[in-house]
């Protein structure tokens, strides 16, 4: 510091110290600190953090372990190793957390979100429904327990092992002879080949007719109305010309019948509710960002759902 | 974590029946010509301490009885799979060692938390760091003797057993869905498979916790259990299953695999306690191979080479490990020693340990955990345990013949073995033996009831001979979801004097082909594959093929047994598929092809011959004769200067046939003729070795290697002339060995 002269202006105390370089360097210096250290995030050095800190009953937990499967006590040598194994793990635990090697790697990620949904699971809180309460809902959910349609219906069938490839020929022409008949019309015996198993199937679920005949015959036959012959209908096994007799719709069960399994889809219905609120509760903390549509890209075309569901 | 046993409960409790409304409606009138029920009898969930190795970590039993049932059901690969067609029954088999053990060491509130703390924390977290290393630990452990006793006491046990049954109880729909109160015995002796299924017919008298290879690995220990079960009105049955696997220790001749000789108490106690055998799962078949049977050009489907738990060796000995040879083994042991260990029938399985099961090819999927839940690892060949996921083929289905969907109805169907297995495919499939029966029997609509009547059904012993020799009614219908039919077969096994002979007849195909006027063979139907894509077409086969067919070459002083093998038109194998929509090539190698023949096989029908039809047949020349007449056993050295260096004639006094054997100075031996000319080896049926292998003179005996299992031939000097007896024909010395040249 220069001795001030007589004579000049005393520079204020605040202008003095401004003027210092001191200050300066450390003024700078510490934002660049700042600027670097918030640029480059490092694990935190304070001496707490790189402690691995093993409690007695840690220790203790440890030498009961080893006990388990040994039948006695470790040595303190044994003892000694077990701990160089355990500060090991932990340090290459921390260290891989440190170079980030937890990230991307998919049994990693699997593994917490399985956990994740395991805690979302969590069902302890469900209590068993009040008996209003599951009427109720059951009101509001009657196409759960809705039991499927069933048909009667009888059938001519054209063989492929019979007639090859004219099977089908074979069903459209012997339609015209069928055609405003009425089911159990004498000329119906001499129509068509023998089938394998049943001519006529009484009070079918579409189910039972798939299992004889095919899925694809099954759906084929949900769309025919009673009361003529129709055809001809490709099932697995060849062509057929087919008169339903009846339908019987689908119904809903009344309460009483199936309390029980109402109440079991209730418990279901609430676990899965409790799920998806814990997960949207988490999902609603989050923004997706995904790249705009591309009609070119045709495999990504789902992407445009996500953004809207966001 | 720790929401986890409560999840279960909760799911076991909740989940209940919600599927499977209106059972009542479902229930129809008892059928007595039977329906076929197509059934799972194998199947692991994360409750088997290998599922949860292998990663499926969360399913549990209930989430079978669902996918059974149709409903969408999560893989552990983390998407749903749904069944093609709803199953008509099925039962869990979760491995009684360890049953549900990783759940309750992870359960804070569970008994063996209680009793055993620490050991519960060590295998929980043991699990947590290398599920596959505890598993293996555990299986090697106990493998050596050395189980963990806390982990099998009966308090923490039977918890588990009873909500197995339970939620068997609560999906048992009669009519609907039958279930059943199951679990696997999972004996593995140096890691050879002597598994078995232990199936009860009802729930309500189970034991208080299962027999289990911890309290024996013999298989004698568990039918004494089953018989004391039964006795206390217990009625349970067991399924035998990967005999494939079983390095020849299944289906044994001599000794059992503690060196226990097979006597009449040994197969009795079998015969009594396993009615059934597992003919396909996803680690293979167990029919046969094209080693053991060469003229089969079948034979060579999802042959499944592998030890257990991945243990290295040499491929397992192919005799004593598969269904065809165990039948004709167990009919030429009826002959010589007059009881017959091996009279079971068939059925099929999964062992999925994922909870759910691909039984189709075009709705294939992972069985073992998250190690080929992906398309990609599949085709990559991913594996665990040196088990290639490229080997895993589809589950074998079960179907069985019975008046309705019950317990009961199933449970005596099994007993009786009216039951065959399919490689998953859904082919109705009849089968019926008698003396004298219609030709004309299917022109008849009502032909079940009439073959009921007059014959026997598939699994039954053909009564006493009535006629010259028996006729067979065979039927069977396509899957109509899957692809044509292109042939019926009957599989024909007899014996005579201590051997065994196999005959595969075409009794029924599509089309117009001749059969070949030499070998009676019908001709290959041909392929609609296209392998760059992936698909067939059902323009060749047919729909449905049915025949009575008479045994042109019966002899009613020999034992025999027939059983049909329906095989489909040749399709593309899921692994072509899948590795098409990679846009890879189709992969193939040994034991699997880029195509396939789906199939189903029946249970058999045995003939047994009276004792007065079998005094007409000749009687083979025994050990025992030899030794009556003074006959010595050869010495090495005897052996030595007999065989070595030279050729001699051996003739199978049998067969008639006669072979020149040259035993060369380096120890190989070489097969020069065979009657006279040098032909085709194939052709060849029994002789007194097989093909040109190693052999070696040691303790008396010749020692060779047929199909990679050991036999020793014995021979004796009578006289001027030379008898053999090869170890596999029970005491019979069919072998005259004749030296020709220097």
């Amino acid at each position: 510091m220069s001795p001030a002269s007589p004579g000049a202006a005393q520079p204020s105390r605040v202008r003095r110290w401004l003027s210092e370089p001191l200050l300066h360097f450390l003024v700078i210096g510490g934002a660049l600190f700042a600027v670097y250290g918030a640029l480059n995030p490092t694990p935190a050095v304070s001496s707490q953090a790189n402690q691995i800190r093993l409690t007695r009953d840690d220790l203790r937990q440890m030498a009961m372990v080893w006990a388990a499967s040994w039948q006695r006590p470790p040595t303190p040598e044994e003892m000694h190793s077990l701990i160089e194994n355990k500060v090991r793990d932990e340090i290459l635990y921390r260290e891989s957390l440190a170079l980030g090697l937890d990230q991307n790697d998919t049994i990693v990620r699997r593994r917490l979100a399985q956990k994740m949904e395991f805690l979302a699971e969590d069902t302890s809180a469900i209590r068993d429904p009040a008996a209003e309460e599951l009427k109720a809902w059951f009101e509001e959910n009657r196409a759960r327990f809705a039991l499927p349609g069933r048909m009667s219906f009888r059938h001519v069938y054209f063989s492929p092992d019979q007639r090859g490839p004219g099977a089908r020929d074979a069903a459209v022409e012997a339609l015209r002879k069928l055609v405003g008949k009425p089911a159990d019309s004498p000329v119906v015996a001499g129509i068509g080949d023998r089938f394998m198993f049943q001519d006529y199937y009484a009070d079918r679920v579409p189910e039972q007719v798939a299992s004889v005949f095919g899925a694809a015959f099954a759906q084929s036959l949900s769309g025919l109305a009673p009361g003529g012959w129709l055809g001809p209908v490709e099932s697995g096994l060849g062509w057929h010309l087919v008169f339903v007799d009846s339908i019987t719709p689908g119904r809903v069960p009344l309460f009483d019948e199936i309390e029980p399994e109402v109440k079991a889809e209730w418990f279901n219905a609430q676990r899965a509710e409790a799920k998806r609120k814990v997960f949207a509760a988490m999902r609603a903390r989050y923004e997706v960002v995904l790249p705009p549509p591309d009609d070119q890209d045709a495999p990504l075309s789902g992407a445009a759902s996500t953004l809207k569901s966001r | 974590m720790r929401s986890r046993p409560r999840t279960i409960a909760v799911a076991v409790l909740g989940v209940g029946l919600l599927s499977l409304t209106s059972a009542a409606a479902f229930a129809q009138q008892k059928n007595p010509e039977r329906n076929v029920y197509y059934g799972e009898t194998h199947l692991h969930t994360s409750w088997s301490f290998d599922a949860y190795a292998f990663g499926d970590t969360r399913t549990g039993p209930e989430s079978f009885y669902q996918y059974a049932t149709g409903k969408p059901t999560l893989h552990p690969g983390g998407y749903q799979v749904t069944i093609t067609k709803p199953l008509d029954w099925g039962a869990v088999t979760e491995h009684a060692e360890y049953m549900g053990m990783v759940q309750e060491a992870m359960d804070p509130e569970s008994p063996l938390r209680k009793s055993s703390p620490l050991l519960a924390r060590v295998y929980e977290e043991g699990v947590r760091a290398d599920g596959l290393l505890a598993f293996k630990v555990l299986s090697l452990a106990i493998a050596k003797g050395l189980p963990i006793k806390e982990f099998s006491d009966p308090a923490v046990v039977a918890p588990v057993w009873k909500r197995i049954v339970d939620i068997a109880d609560r999906y048992n729909k009669p009519g609907k869905f039958t279930t059943f109160a199951a679990y696997e015995w999972t004996s593995t002796p140096d890691s050879k498979n002597l598994h078995r299924n232990i199936f009860f017919r009802d729930s309500k008298k189970v034991p208080q916790v299962p027999f289990t290879p911890l309290d024996s690995p013999d298989p004698r220990d568990l039918w004494s259990w089953m018989d004391k079960q039964r006795a206390a009105g217990n009625e349970l049955l067991a399924i035998s299953h990967n005999a494939n696997l079983s390095n020849g220790m299944m289906f044994p001749t001599e000794v059992d695999h503690t060196g226990r000789p097979i006597d009449r108490a040994w197969a009795e106690a079998r015969l009594r306690n396993e009615p059934l055998t597992e003919m396909k799962q996803v680690k293979g078949q167990s029919e046969t191979t094209p080693g053991l049977s060469p003229n089969d050009e079948f034979a060579n489907y999802e042959v499944f080479v592998w030890h257990l738990l991945g243990k290295k060796g040499p491929p397992p000995s192919e005799y004593g490990s598969y269904v065809r040879q165990a039948y004709k083994d167990g009919i030429t042991m009826e002959q010589a020693r007059g009881f017959n260990p091996y009279k079971f029938g068939v059925v099929g399985g999964s062992d999925s340990h994922v909870s759910v099961v691909p039984y189709r090819q075009k709705n294939f999927f992972g069985v073992h955990g998250t190690v080929d839940d992906t398309i990609e690892k599949r085709i990559d060949g991913a594996t665990v345990l040196g088990l290639n996921s490229l080997w895993v083929t589809p589950a074998g289905l079960s179907a069985v013949w019975a008046e309705e969907n019950t317990r009961d109805a199933l449970f005596d169907a099994m007993k009786r073995k009216e039951t065959y297995s399919t490689s998953g495919v859904r082919i109705p499939l009849r089968f019926f033996g008698g003396w004298g029966m219609d030709a004309g029997m299917l022109k008849q609509k009502e032909w079940v009831k009439a073959a009921y009547a007059t014959g026997v059904p598939m699994g039954a012993d053909l009564p006493k001979p009535a006629s010259k020799a028996p006729s067979f009614v065979v039927w069977a219908t396509k899957d109509p979801d899957s692809a044509n039919l292109d042939r019926l077969q009957i599989v024909k096994g007899w014996s005579v004097s201590g051997q065994s002979f196999e005959k595969v007849y075409d009794v029924a195909w599509a089309g117009a082909r001749k059969p070949d006027r030499v070998t009676g063979k019908v001709p290959a139907i041909g392929s609609t594959v296209d392998i760059g894509k992936g698909t067939y077409s059902n323009s060749i086969g047919a729909v449905e093929l049915k025949t009575v067919w008479t045994d042109p070459d019966f002899d009613p002083g020999l034992d025999a047994f027939y059983y049909v093998r329906a095989l489909e038109i040749p399709t593309p194998r899921w692994s072509t598929m899948q590795a098409v929509k990679l846009g890879r090539v189709p992969p193939s190698g040994s034991g699997f092809s880029a195509i396939i023949q789906e199939r189903a096989w029946s249970s058999p029908i045995w003939y047994t011959p009276g004792a007065q039809a079998r005094k007409a047949v000749k009687a083979g020349v025994t050990i025992a004769d030899l030794g009556r007449q003074g006959a010595a056993l050869l010495s090495d050295q005897q052996l030595k200067d007999l065989l070595v260096g030279k050729t001699v004639k051996v003739r199978n006094t049998v067969t008639g046939q006669h072979f020149e054997i040259l035993h060369g100075t380096t120890g190989r031996r070489l097969i020069t003729a065979i009657d006279g000319k040098a032909t085709d080896l194939r052709a060849a049926g029994e002789m007194m070795h097989g093909g040109d292998l190693d052999y070696e003179i040691r303790d008396g005996r010749l020692r060779t290697d047929l199909n990679g299992s050991e036999f020793d031939v014995a021979v004796y000097k009578l006289g001027d002339r030379y008898l053999a007896a090869r170890s596999n024909e029970f005491g019979y010395a069919n072998y005259e060995v004749e030296p020709l040249k220097e």
